[in-house]
């Protein structure tokens, strides 16, 4: 049962990711292959303000939050001008940096031993540490989040971003700024990676380089592809799927250490089948 | 002191320019005939010097051994080609479904060689292997002049391929314009199918070579792709003169980077370099408008 709790929690977590991802790539049809970048800067950034400044786990959040939003709107920013193949290259090149930055940047960041004793969410006397607890709050933020990406995307602002994928001239000529939609929808992308990262944080109770590199970004971007572009339902199915997929590995009876890497093996593939054969993922609407 | 130091510093940004060379001019060819950046690449290059790595641990001399890696990086490239990019270009899928697809093939093949070799380091060579030179005050191994020396052989050999012989007139039309050539009788579905073959060689060349200078490692794919794709941005992607030019201006500017900034930003320095250029140049040194 405590095992059960645990993938759901993970679940919840990635759930979050993969939702936040498919704003940025199904909405504006640009391929970030950075967004465990994303998600270690709202860890880290949630870490230090919980251990640190020992703030409250919610005020750590909104703040973690904040800087995540930020950082992604700058991103968005530097890098949306350019066109597919070299956004592409540049997200990869941003997780790159990032992760060499927590990993040398030792006096704030202590380095590859990363932050450990990071405390579990309490809000005056209700406390979150126990799993069960645990996971209804990564449900309720993940209900948030659902929630704040279909407000946004069946928002008009939301529409006019489809527009922008769709044909960016015309919108331009329809006296649209195409850049601020586009680092607006990185940010509130960015801020909502953010929470999975604070709550991961939170969950394990310490944070480390290593679990922040780039085939962490090439799995979340296998949700949103399994789950289908543009389709904020859809990443909660890949969600589950590819959490799900290991535990088969596990009764399959592979040890441990080779698990992992048939894990990165199978997402490989289903990258490259679902591209082959169903493009838009399972209840996709968007033929990417 | 101080001069030995900045020959060194010369040394080393030159033969990391000829590595980079090596994995760039691949890379650009690749993307002239298929106009899509092939994050399999790195994965490919690490193909081959694992293929280095099987064939000495068998025992193989080291020259059948160089033969059969590169031939495993060119094989797999040609297959990653036929079962995966060529099926997507029958359908005409969008370039960022070549993408996606083709970061696939570099997680399955990375976790390939995890599985099959372990995820941990290996040295290619026997350490202390080989003569060490001195240059004009800068030490320079006898494998770090093999890097040198092949990527002046790769770019002589590519650059005759491409403008004196027929085949290589073919490769400039297809790159040009695939539709246009189609029409005048080329079969370019299987001239990009050799265009992989070239490529991945390559590669699976700058990979091997990679491998002998500092060992091997399933996820050293993904360095030689970035500094392989940094290099081409940086030179113009799909420009063979302008990739040779960015992947020897990636290797100055890292290794003068680390004059003034500690050694493990280098990586951060390379990337450092690619935004600059994405901000201001994003067309590149040798790129058209």
């Amino acid at each position: 049962m405590s095992y059960l709790l645990h993938l759901a929690t993970f679940f919840g977590i990635y759930a979050i990711l993969g939702v936040s991802l498919n704003l940025l790539i199904g909405y504006t049809g640009l391929v970030w292959i950075a967004h465990a970048a994303t998600f270690a800067v709202g860890a880290y950034a949630g870490a230090l303000f919980a251990t640190k400044l020992a703030l409250n786990f919610f005020l750590a959040m909104l703040l973690a939050m904040l800087v995540a939003g930020i950082l992604g709107s700058l991103t968005g920013w530097i890098f949306s001008r350019l066109g597919g193949d070299y956004y592409m290259l540049a997200s990869v090149s941003w997780n790159y940096i990032v992760v060499s930055v927590l990993i040398n940047w030792e006096s704030l960041t202590n380095g590859p031993l990363g932050i450990s004793g990071i405390p579990k969410p309490s809000l005056g006397e209700l406390s979150f540490a126990e799993p069960t607890k645990f996971f209804l709050l990564t449900l309720v933020l993940l209900g948030i989040v659902y929630a704040a990406a279909r407000f946004i995307t069946n928002s008009s602002f939301g529409r006019v971003i489809k527009a922008i994928r769709e044909d960016e001239q015309a919108a331009k000529v329809f006296g649209y700024n195409t850049l601020m939609y586009k680092v607006a929808i990185s940010g509130m992308g960015a801020a909502m990676a953010g929470i999975a990262g604070v709550l991961l944080a939170s969950y394990i109770g310490f944070v480390d380089p290593s679990s922040f590199d780039v085939m962490e970004s090439i799995f979340i971007l296998a949700i949103v592809v399994v789950g289908g572009f543009a389709n904020i339902r859809g990443s909660l199915v890949g969600a589950l799927a590819l959490v799900l997929l290991p535990e088969l590995l596990r009764f399959a009876g592979f040890p441990a250490e080779i698990a992992a890497h048939v894990r990165l093996g199978l997402y490989g593939l289903a990258l490259i089948l679902f591209m082959l054969y169903r493009p838009q993922g399972i209840i996709g609407e968007y033929k990417f | 002191m101080e001069r030995m130091f900045f020959a060194q510093l010369v040394a080393n940004s030159v033969i990391a320019g000829a590595l980079y060379t090596l994995i760039t001019l691949g890379f650009n060819l690749i993307y002239g005939a298929t106009k899509f950046t092939n994050m399999a690449h790195g994965a490919v290059a690490a193909m081959g010097a694992y293929g280095v790595f099987f064939a000495t641990r068998e025992g193989w001399g080291l020259p059948l051994s160089i033969v059969a890696g590169v031939l495993v990086a060119g094989i797999v490239g040609v297959i990653t080609d036929r079962l995966v990019f060529s099926p997507l270009r029958k359908k005409k899928a969008r370039a960022s479904v070549f993408v996606i697809a083709s970061l696939g093939i570099f997680a399955l093949l990375q976790s390939i060689l995890s599985i099959t070799f372990g995820a941990q380091f290996w040295p290619l060579l026997p350490p202390g292997t080989g003569r060490v030179f001195d240059i004009a005050g800068a030490s320079v191994t006898e494998v770090q002049l093999w890097i040198l020396g092949s990527a002046v052989a790769a770019s002589g050999i590519l650059f005759i391929l491409l403008k004196f012989t027929i085949f290589g007139k073919v490769i400039r039309a297809l790159s040009d314009d695939e539709e246009v050539a189609k029409m005048l009788g080329i079969n370019t579905d299987r001239m990009i199918g050799v265009i992989f073959f070239l490529g991945s060689m390559l590669a699976g060349l700058a990979g091997i070579l990679s491998g002998f200078d500092t060992g091997v490692q399933p996820t050293m794919g993904l360095f030689l792709l970035l500094e392989g794709a940094v290099s081409s941005i940086v030179g113009g992607i799909g420009s063979l003169v302008g990739g040779i030019l960015g992947a020897f201006l990636l290797g100055f500017v890292e290794n003068f980077g680390i004059w003034f900034i500690a050694s493990q930003w280098k990586g951060a320095i390379a990337f450092g370099l690619l935004t600059i250029f994405l901000i201001f140049r994003p067309r590149g040194i040798m790129g058209k408008d």
